[in-house]
Parts: C-alpha cells; sequence; structure tokens
C-alpha cells in the first residue's frame, strides 16, 4: 500500500566512504535519531536500511488490522505533531505515512542508503572507528547507533511438519498482500497482539478460521474513534491544546505503572474492566473460561480490541486450545488427535526480543561480538551502551520496552543521551568514548531491584518480555520518567574517553 | 498418535443472511453422515455426551458428525426473515445438508425444537425423505400442539398476557439480560428451576449445571422470538414421508415440556417407528441418557449404511 509511492532521492553507498554517525534502521528509533541530528545542522551521517523505504516495524506490518495501541497524540514525536490524525487510534498506513512524511519534511532521506542490509560491523581500534559491512557496500563511521528494534526479527515456532505444508505459510511481520484468504480455511498460529487484529480483519471472509491459543490475553475495550475537524483544526492553530492532550494522555497511561511495578492490587480495576469486556461479548460459557487469562493482567501486554472475541465467537470460527502436535501438508493436527484441514497458516507468533539479531553481527574491541558478550544476559549501561563496544549505542535495546505507554517516549530519552554524548566527544575532543563494566553491573543491579514484585516477574505468566533465565531484559521496569531523568544528560563519570590526540595502544 | 479425526468448522450461509455455526467432524468417505439439530434455547453443546459416545465411530471412519447451532442459537446469527417459524428451521436444515453432506446416505437425530425442525423438514421436502435421509431419531418432542388452551381462568389470563410480556422482554431486552446475570447457572436457584422444568429424577447435579449453562448463554430475544413459534408449530397431518424411512421416537417419562403423549401421537401417526419413554428422565434425554439415544443413533445409522452397501452391490453386480 505505501510502496507504490515512489521514495525521495536517498543517498548511494560510494567504496571508501566514511562519516560521523552510522545509524542502523529508520524506524521511530533511527529516523528520530536522523531528525534530531539534522535539526542540530549536523550532515556527516547516514542512516542504513534493510528495506526500501522508512518507518520499521511499521513498514515491515502490513497484515490486515495492523493499528498501535497507543492514542496517537502519544506515539508520534513531540519535536513533530500531527494535528491532522484521522482517528484516535491510528492504523498502520496513516503511521507510516507519518513517518514518511516526517522524514521528508526533516530532510531525512537524503541521508538514508536503502537495501543496506548490515551484515556485520566490526570495532577497528588502529583506526577507532567501526568497519561496516552492509549488503549495499561498505563504510566505516567514527559512532555506530544500532537502533535496529525488538520487533524488527520475526520468529517462526517450531512446529513439526511446518515445512511440509503445502499451502500458504506467512508471519504477521511480512504479510502477502498478494495471497487472497478468501474462501480459504485459514489458521492463525498465535493470540498476541497481532494477531487480535488479524483475526477480526480477515475472519469476515475467510470460509473458516481456527485460532491456535496457548495463552490467552487479557483485553480491554479500545477507546478508537474519529478526530472532529474542529479538533484537528485546533490542534493545528494552537499546538499548546495538542501538547496538553498528548501530556493527559501520558499521565492517564504512567498511572498503570504504580499497577504494574509497585502495587498490584491497582490493577484489580482493570483486570474487573477486561472481565467485564469478555463477558459482554462472549455469552459461551466454555469459549468465555478458554479465553479467561489464569495470570495477573499486565503480566502479559494488556491487549486492546472491540472485535477479537466477537470475531472469535464468529459462526465460522473456532477457538482451538490443544497444542498443536504436527503439520501436514493440507493439515493441522493438534494433540488430542484432531486434525483440520488448512489452506493457509498466519504465524502470528511475533518477534526475537530477548535475543537481539543484530548482536550477532556487532564485533567489539575484543574480537567478539555483543551476543557472546550476552551469553549471560543482556548488560548495558543505561540500555545504551556495553562495555567493550567503544562508540556504540543502542536504540530500543534492553529494559527500553515499555508495555502501557508509547515507545516514542521511551525512544526520545535515548535519544537525549545519545545526542549528548556526540556533544560530549565533540567538546572534550574525543576519538572514543566507552562504558565501564562497573557502570553496566550496577546498572544491571537497577533494572533487577526494580524489577523485584512487578506483576510481569510475579504475575504468574511466561512472557516475551522475560529471557530464558526468567530475568526482565526487555522492559523498563519503572515509571518512565524516571527513564528520561536517568537519561537526560549523558553520566561522563560512567564513560572512559581517548582524546583524538592520544597514542593508539600498541 | 492413532490416525487422526478431521474436523472442520463451517459457517452455513441460510441464504436470508443466517450464517449457522457448524462442526463437521470425520471423514469425508464415512459411508454415513448424522446430522444433529439441537432444541430451544439450547446449542449444539446440547449433542456433546452423543457425540463423546459416537467418536469411536467417527475415529474408526464410519460416521461423518455434523451438529449446527440453530438460527438465533448459539454462535449462529440471526437471518432478516421475521418472524420465525419452525418451518424456517427445516429451511435451514435443507441448507446444512447442502453445504456439509451433500452426497451419501444421512440420518437426523432431532430433540425438542430440533425434532420439530426435522419433521418440517420432512412436511416440505418430502423428496428428500428416503432418497437422502434414511433415517429419523426423534427425541422429546412434538408434532404440535405443545401449547395446550388453558383450562383455568389463571391460565387463560397468562395466555392473554404472554404476547405482552414476550414482546416487553424483547424490547427491554438488555434490562433482562442484566436481571438474569444477577442469577447465573452457578447459583441453587437457578439450578433448582432449570432441574425442576427439564430434568427427571436421576439426573445428576454436573448435567443440570450444564445444561444451565448452555441456556443462559442463550440471548433473552431467542427464549421470546421462538416461543409464538413452537406453538405454531403442527405438523400433525405433514409426516407422511417419515413412513418411509425408520424412525426412532424417543421421550423421559418425566418430560414436562413435551409429555409422554406428544411422542406417543408421534407414533400413532408413524406406526412403524419404535417408541422408547424412558423412566426417571424429564426434557434432556441426550444429556440424561447418552447411552439411550446413541443406541437409538447406531441402530438407524447402520441400516443406513447397510441399505447403502446393499445399493451400492446392486450397481457392481450383474443381474
Amino acid at each position: 500500500m505505501t510502496s507504490t509511492r515512489v521514495s525521495p532521492a536517498a543517498a548511494v553507498l560510494t567504496p571508501g566512504r566514511e562519516v560521523g554517525v552510522a545509524v542502523i534502521g529508520s524506524g521511530f528509533a533511527g529516523l528520530g535519531l536522523a531528525i534530531r541530528l539534522r535539526q542540530q545542522g549536523e550532515t556527516d551521517f547516514l542512516v542504513l536500511e534493510r528495506g526500501d523505504d522508512v518507518g520499521g516495524t511499521w513498514r515491515d506490518n502490513t497484515y490486515p488490522g495492523a493499528a498501535c495501541d497507543v492514542q496517537s497524540h502519544l506515539y508520534s514525536f513531540s519535536f513533530a505533531p500531527n494535528p491532522d490524525w484521522p482517528r484516535t487510534y491510528s492504523g498502520q498506513p496513516e503511521i507510516q505515512a507519518y513517518l514518511r512524511s516526517t522524514a521528508e519534511r526533516f530532510g531525512v532521506y537524503p541521508h538514508c542508503v536503502f537495501g543496506a542490509d548490515v551484515t556485520d560491523a566490526r570495532w577497528d581500534d588502529a583506526a577507532r572507528r567501526w568497519r561496516i559491512t552492509t549488503t549495499a557496500g561498505e563504510l566505516s563511521a567514527r559512532v555506530l547507533v544500532s537502533a535496529a528494534g525488538a520487533l524488527a526479527d520475526p520468529v517462526l515456532p517450531d512446529i513439526p511438519g511446518l515445512g511440509s505444508f503445502a499451502g500458504t505459510v506467512m508471519h504477521s511481520a511480512r504479510w502477502n498482500a498478494d495471497h487472497d484468504l478468501t474462501g480459504e480455511q485459514v489458521a492463525v498460529i498465535g493470540t498476541g497482539a497481532s494477531a487480535i487484529q488479524i483475526v477480526p480483519a480477515i475472519q469476515p471472509r475467510v470460509v473458516g478460521l481456527a485460532v491456535y491459543q496457548r495463552t490467552p490475553p487479557w483485553v480491554i475495550p479500545r477507546g478508537d474513534r474519529p478526530v472532529r475537524p474542529a479538533a484537528r483544526r485546533t490542534y493545528r492553530r494552537f499546538p499548546a491544546v495538542q501538547r496538553a492532550v498528548r501530556g493527559a494522555l501520558y499521565a492517564s497511561r504512567e498511572v498503570l505503572v504504580v499497577g504494574l511495578a509497585k502495587q498490584r492490587r491497582f490493577l484489580k480495576p482493570v483486570g474487573k474492566l477486561a472481565r467485564a469486556h469478555l463477558d459482554g461479548q462472549v455469552r459461551d460459557l466454555q469459549l468465555r473460561a478458554a479465553l479467561t487469562p489464569d495470570y495477573t493482567i499486565g503480566c502479559k501486554r494488556i491487549l486492546i480490541s472491540n472485535d477479537y472475541y466477537p470475531a472469535v465467537s464468529a459462526p465460522n470460527a473456532e477457538l482451538v486450545t490443544a497444542g498443536i502436535a504436527e503439520v501436514r501438508p493440507h493439515s493441522i493436527v493438534t494433540r488430542d488427535g484432531v486434525e483440520r484441514p488448512t489452506d493457509t497458516i498466519v504465524l502470528a507468533t511475533g518477534f526475537a526480543t530477548t535475543d537481539l539479531p543484530i548482536a550477532h553481527r556487532i564485533t567489539g574491541r575484543a574480537g567478539h561480538t555483543l551476543a557472546e558478550a550476552w551469553a549471560g544476559g543482556m548488560v548495558t549501561n543505561r540500555g545504551t551502551a556495553v562495555a567493550g563496544f567503544p562508540n556504540l549505542f543502542l536504540l530500543v535495546g534492553p529494559n527500553v520496552g515499555v508495555g502501557h505507554t508509547s515507545m516514542v517516549y521511551m525512544i526520545e530519552s535515548q535519544l537525549n543521551y545519545v545526542l549528548d554524548a556526540l556533544a560530549t566527544m565533540d567538546a572534550e575532543g574525543l576519538a572514543v568514548l566507552e562504558t565501564t563494566p562497573q557502570a553496566q553491573a550496577d546498572y544491571r543491579q537497577l533494572i533487577a531491584d526494580r524489577s523485584q514484585g512487578t506483576v510481569w516477574l510475579a504475575g504468574g505468566c511466561g512472557s516475551w518480555y522475560l529471557d530464558e533465565h526468567g530475568h526482565n531484559t526487555t522492559l523498563w521496569p519503572d515509571f518512565t520518567f524516571r527513564f528520561r531523568a536517568l537519561t537526560r544528560r549523558l553520566d561522563r563519570e560512567n564513560y572512559t574517553g581517548t582524546p583524538a590526540d592520544a597514542e593508539v595502544a600498541a | 498418535m492413532s490416525a487422526p479425526v478431521q474436523r472442520r468448522t463451517v459457517a452455513v450461509d441460510a441464504g436470508d443472511g443466517a450464517l449457522l455455526h457448524t462442526t463437521v467432524e470425520g471423514s469425508d468417505a464415512a459411508p454415513v453422515t448424522l446430522v444433529l439439530a439441537h432444541g430451544w434455547t439450547l446449542s449444539q453443546a446440547a449433542w456433546d455426551d452423543v457425540a463423546t459416545e459416537l467418536a469411536t465411530d467417527v475415529a474408526a471412519g464410519e460416521l461423518r458428525l455434523v451438529r449446527y447451532d440453530q438460527r438465533g442459537h448459539g454462535r449462529s446469527s440471526w437471518g432478516e426473515t421475521e418472524p420465525v417459524s419452525i418451518d424456517l428451521l427445516g429451511e435451514d436444515l435443507v441448507q446444512v445438508l447442502d453445504r456439509c453432506a451433500p452426497t451419501g446416505p444421512v440420518v437426523l437425530g432431532g430433540h425438542s425444537m430440533g425434532g420439530m425442525t426435522i419433521m418440517c423438514l420432512a412436511a416440505n421436502h418430502e423428496s428428500l425423505i428416503g432418497s437422502r435421509v434414511r433415517g429419523v431419531a426423534l427425541v422429546d418432542t412434538s408434532a404440535g400442539d405443545v401449547h395446550r388452551p388453558p383450562r383455568t381462568r389463571r391460565g387463560r389470563l397468562q395466555a392473554r398476557l404472554q404476547p405482552g410480556l414476550l414482546a416487553a422482554a424483547i424490547a427491554r431486552a438488555s434490562l433482562v439480560e442484566r436481571l438474569r446475570r444477577l442469577a447465573p447457572p452457578a447459583s441453587p436457584a437457578h439450578r433448582k428451576v432449570v432441574r425442576g422444568l427439564l430434568y427427571g429424577a436421576d439426573a445428576t447435579d454436573a448435567m443440570v449445571l450444564r445444561g444451565a449453562e448452555i441456556m443462559h448463554a442463550t440471548p433473552v430475544r431467542v427464549f421470546a422470538t421462538f416461543y409464538p413459534a413452537l406453538g405454531e408449530h403442527d405438523k400433525r397431518q405433514g409426516l407422511a414421508a417419515l413412513t418411509r424411512v425408520p424412525v426412532e421416537v424417543l421421550v423421559g417419562e418425566e418430560d414436562k415440556l413435551t409429555p409422554v403423549r406428544h411422542s406417543r401421537q408421534l407414533a400413532q401417526v408413524l406406526p412403524d417407528a419404535v417408541l422408547h419413554v424412558e423412566p426417571r428422565c424429564g426434557h434432556m434425554l441426550p444429556q440424561e441418557r447418552p447411552g439411550l439415544v446413541t443406541a437409538a443413533l447406531r441402530r438407524l445409522l447402520s441400516a443406513a449404511a447397510g441399505d447403502e452397501a446393499v445399493a451400492g452391490g446392486g450397481v457392481t453386480t450383474p443381474p
């Protein structure tokens, strides 16, 4: 839908290209950094994008019904407000259009290299630069920023026989719009945030829909409505009004953190709301029981939808709770010995979140990859810097994720931090800036302490928030304004800097 | 793993906007198909116990089992046809047959309003009986005269007030639903009413709870709009076609909704039908005596499958 539009002229990698800052990815994070750099008058940077346009997760997730769970007034850049959001909650096409137009408006496109999948990035200690190999050519950079994100690489489930399936298999993040589901028997595997948007979008046109559920999500009503033209005019004429709306939305969502991370009893009213939503929409008591989670609300991401429950209880739908035993060429067999004929399998099975795939491609000072350095768990200073990986900054890295509010807020916090680091390097004339192992250990302890007693650890569920050791490695476990405070300025005391004129160690 | 059982969920288009939530189990190559129609304010779940008994037949490839929710009930939607009638449900059943069992011999089983549904199909589509439909089980049902003219003054008063009450219930459905939620099936008072109305002496608490749960899921609109339709149902003169196929009539001795006289009347109209009156049971035989109901269905199924084997033999064997 968006690829039909022609992107403005982009950059091309010429051999031996050297830049000040190389940014991996052009989603909200990479784009945000590029815009902030442009706003500072900086031009010595490139954005390396494996796709053919900006947008990241919002470019890739084109499945039917794709939309954001956070109101658009909040889920957008504070420095690029959009008074013209058509609805309170936007769909993927509107968000992608916003990202494109914003990138265009701030002159980011000339800095983007498309089709540039970063296959390898190595710290060259002698040159004090990152040597980066991409599918579009090579370059070197003084500073490398990975804005590759956590919801970038689809996870394919390990189901016996999936490879032998003769019909179409597609992951929600790799939707094939040319494949017509009309008249098909369709299986949707998974009941997470993507699935509950896909299921109602495709249910009316398929012949039969089987939703394979492992753990039911908690679902609350979606207060989505059109934004009245008068309101849009007001936002355009008085940007302060839109800022106030944004602030109110932020505050109302932040209240949830009290229940999620501090006192779980404050989640009770939210749980009641979700129960009432389910009871009001699903009359069949057996189906209702199958859709009722057995863990505390908030432990897994709280989903919002008004049409998921009606869709799974539609005349042509079936919720399957028996686990999948195997996939056959034309069917799926569950562990209770039932075989359901299937034409298309939709894998709404999420993303690699606790093992960031980009970490396998970034090699630090000691010659091992970020993934190897993180073998015992992902450790960072402020979710952004890693000891042994000089001049590297991660956006949307470990423990920066949020489930209750806008990810853009967290990204903007990180942008402040990275830009202050760059400014510090310039001001002090540093060629190398690297965080200390001690700072990392301290930060890990901070995350562990604040995660104690949160619903994500104590709510009685497994989720993509936790790694295989049960540690919270994805979520920021506190109020988001506290993360903003932590990242307002570079914590210079936690970094060692090497001046540009210092001798290179032999 | 032993050979898995095929299952499909199908929304059968009834033609007027109603989509009928249908579950098809078993191989398309099975020699015979059984289609089960449930009663007023119930859903296909009312046949769960019978389906469990038949699971081995389905797994063995001997039977294809089709269950569906009548329009408005369970997960099926309403159509545009107003007012609803049992004849309309008979047309729905024809659509289910066309879509889910287009070929091969079929046995129909109907409980209560589901039995009336089959009678309507038999009366309005006589040609199907004997050709496609090779056997019929009528459980706790009636050919007509369900709401007898009241004999007491109080009864007559009730009868006069009824249309107004039903209309009010539909108009204020959301209020009625809220009141219903105050006494869910889990409450003893709710179960006591259900037991008294529908179940016989032998029914367990678990049976009553399950039945109450199924009915609790049914919207008040279904109670109110199908109630007059049940009263208008009269096929006492229209069942001639059913004399062409084996029929089993079953009823609980303590059935209060369609008392035994209704089944005796059926047995009179269908002299070859087998009548079984089960003691200590009420109106919910598929739940109260799933073994008994299944045995009757199996007799009809083996007769139907046997017919087919004979007919098939006739084709391949030279005269």
